[in-house]
């Protein structure tokens, strides 16, 4: 049982409220790849965008006005370069702020780079960028919460590509083995890593039966889908379950705007003044098709 | 295709790994090419030899492992990647699998030092270390875009491993005109001539001690600069010599610890062959985890930045001579 913390209260969006954060969300993450002279990894932050909205907007318990408080859920980036994608997320939720995201990102001494320093940003629960480190330590933490006696959930958000290190799946047999149903992954099954297209050189599939032959309680949906990921969210195990869960989402790489889609040359890039126009067009275009 | 430059421009060290590899991949029928994801620059390699290029995906440990396999079996490997993940992920393979048996294998990555802004994961900031305590192992840092070809070209014919460094790569200063020094594994480049001084560098901030040396000549001082690209073996000879010729005023330069790299290692060939000094600075990254900024404010905000670099040459130099009571 989930006690009611502050963070409980309150009506929870809908998913429309959810999708138009999610628009908000790839809108702003296109401007600081159109204004930030560096690489922002923006495919990557395209294909998790509802997923980030879903959990920080929806699923998760999380107060940004008191961050330590031990009952929280873990939210572990894993895939730790979709760092501004969380940053902006969590900004929408009042953790950030984004003005102070888009000043600073990158610079000499900000809280804001390339991938999460828990340093440097109170929020984030730990450094991550180096791909494989995410779900051990959520292991860790869930194990934690379990022995305390405590009811919060571990979430982790992996890439697909990510979990071809074998880091991964020793956690996730630990994961099993301990039966962490507090325990949550995502997996932004997003088919490409960032040379090469998934299946091409490396063979994933049959993807959500790896997790199960690992033990885990698989749940596939498509990533994209904001029904689908509130229902995800809703039907998850109680946390005093006994079997750690995987929700497997579908989704593109470079999500929203045509010429990102399926493209390798957007794992990270730049968009000039010129292309940040054309990429926001593309972006409204997307979402008149989806309405 | 052959590499085209002007000294002094830019080029960029991944696209001479590309060429290079390309080009030893025709003459050695036994080179193989491996990668965990990181393989952009390999193309062209890979579209000439498909079957001698291996893409593991996200998976340094497997990736280093598997190349140890293949050297077992005769083939030269040389896996490339990000140097953070090659030289700690990996640790144990190169280890083991690789150095223990002393098998031909090569490592090059990218990120050595405080560069590419990715933050702490992103910085090999340690791997000098790492790979100096591992027996066998040949360990480099480079600077010049066309020495990373040159060491390649004569890696293929060593024995045992090699671990080549080099900063981000995709804009790198041609330091040095081809034939303008004699480039050895295992012997440094004076890149520069002076007598006042030594700044002994590596990789990326070779440029700097340039600039540092240029600087301070406009004051009438000499200042050598020695490039000491292999770290391992590394050149005691031309270490003892520069004591001599250099009044033993030292000043060691790296983007890398200053706890376990060059100065480190100048160290102790000076305290083993008993070599008197009279100064000794080494300017690198303290003991703290970084974070972003690029590479110059990050060199600067940490304390071996050219003023830094241009100041601690001044104080070795204004240090009176040793023994100093005479
Ligand atoms: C251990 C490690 N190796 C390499 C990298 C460099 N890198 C960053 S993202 C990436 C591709 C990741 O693919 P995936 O996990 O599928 O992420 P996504 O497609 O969501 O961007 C690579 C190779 C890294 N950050 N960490
Ligand atoms: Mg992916």
């Amino acid at each position: 049982m989930r006690d009611d913390a502050a963070w409980l209260t309150g009506d929870r969006p809908s998913v429309t409220e959810l999708e138009d954060r999610a628009f908000e969300l790839r809108s702003k993450l296109l401007h600081l790849c159109g204004t930030y002279e560096g690489a922002v990894h923006i495919g990557g932050d395209l294909s998790a965008a509802d997923i980030f909205t879903a959990l920080f907007h929806y699923g998760l318990r999380v107060d940004p006005h008191d961050i330590s408080n031990p009952r929280r859920d873990r939210f572990l980036l894993s895939k730790g370069h979709a760092a501004v994608c969380m940053y902006i997320a969590m900004s929408m939720r009042g953790f950030f702020s984004y003005e102070g995201i888009v000043e600073t990102y990158g610079k000499l001494d900000s809280a804001y780079g390339m991938h999460p320093c828990k340093v440097q940003l109170p929020g984030v629960e730990a450094s991550t960028g180096s791909l494989g480190h995410g779900l051990p330590l959520a292991v860790g933490m869930a194990l934690s919460a379990r022995g305390r006696g405590e009811s919060h959930r571990v979430v982790c958000l992996l890439g697909d590509g990510e979990t071809g290190e074998g880091s991964v799946w020793e956690a996730a047999m630990a994961a099993r083995s301990n039966e962490l149903g507090n325990l949550v992954a995502f997996i932004d099954r997003n088919r490409q890593l960032m040379t090469s297209f998934t299946e091409e050189r490396v063979v994933f599939e049959p993807y959500p039966d790896k997790w199960r032959a690992f033990g885990w309680n698989v749940v596939e949906i498509d990533g994209h889908d904001m029904a689908a990921l509130v229902k995800a969210i809703d039907e998850l195990p109680p946390a005093d379950s006994d079997r750690p869960t995987v929700v497997v989402c579908e989704t593109v790489k470079g999500k929203g705007v045509d010429f990102m889609e399926h493209n390798l040359a957007w794992h990270a890039g730049s968009l000039g003044a010129a292309d940040l126009e054309r990429a926001m067009a593309a972006l409204e275009a997307s979402r008149e098709e989806t309405v | 295709m052959p590499v085209t430059f002007t000294f002094g421009e830019m080029l960029s060290a991944r696209s001479v790994i590309g060429s290079t590899l390309a080009e030893l991949g025709e003459t050695h029928d036994n080179l193989w090419v491996l990668t965990p994801d990181i393989g952009a620059t390999l193309v062209e390699f890979r579209e000439k030899y498909p079957e001698r290029f291996l893409d593991v995906g996200l998976a340094e440990q497997a990736c280093v492992g598997i190349a140890a396999g293949l050297a077992y079996d005769g083939n030269i490997p040389v896996v490339s990647g990000m140097l953070p993940f090659l030289s700690m992920r990996a640790l144990e393979q190169v280890r083991s699998d690789v150095c223990y048996p002393n098998l031909p294998v090569k490592i090059i990555g990218t990120h050595g030092g405080l560069v590419g802004n990715g933050g702490s994961t992103h910085y090999a900031v340690e791997d000098l270390a790492l790979m100096c305590a591992l027996t066998n192992m040949t360990v480099t840092s480079i600077g010049d875009p066309l020495m990373v070809g040159e060491v390649l070209r004569q890696s293929m014919t060593m024995r045992g491993p090699i671990y080549i460094r080099l900063a981000v790569g995709k804009q790198d200063v041609v330091l040095y005109e081809p034939g303008e020094h004699d480039v050895r594994i295992g012997k440094g480049i004076v890149a520069r001539d002076g007598t006042d001084a030594t700044i002994f560098t590596h990789g990326t901030v070779v440029a700097q001690a340039l600039q540092a040396a240029e600087e301070l000549a406009a004051d009438g001082r000499s200042v050598r600069v020695v490039d000491v690209f292999t770290l391992k073996p590394i050149d005691e000879d031309l270490i003892a010599q520069c004591a001599d010729e250099t009044h033993g005023r030292f000043v060691v330069l790296e983007d890398h610890l200053a706890y376990g790299g060059l100065a480190t290692r100048i160290a102790d060939v000076v305290a083993d062959r008993g070599i008197h000094l009279t100064a000794f600075e080494r300017l690198g990254i303290p003991q703290v985890y970084a974070g972003f900024g690029d590479d110059e404010e990050l060199r600067d905000k940490h304390g071996y930045g050219l003023g830094a670099t241009i100041a601690a040459t001044r104080r070795v130099i204004a240090q009176p001579s040793w023994p100093s009571s005479h």
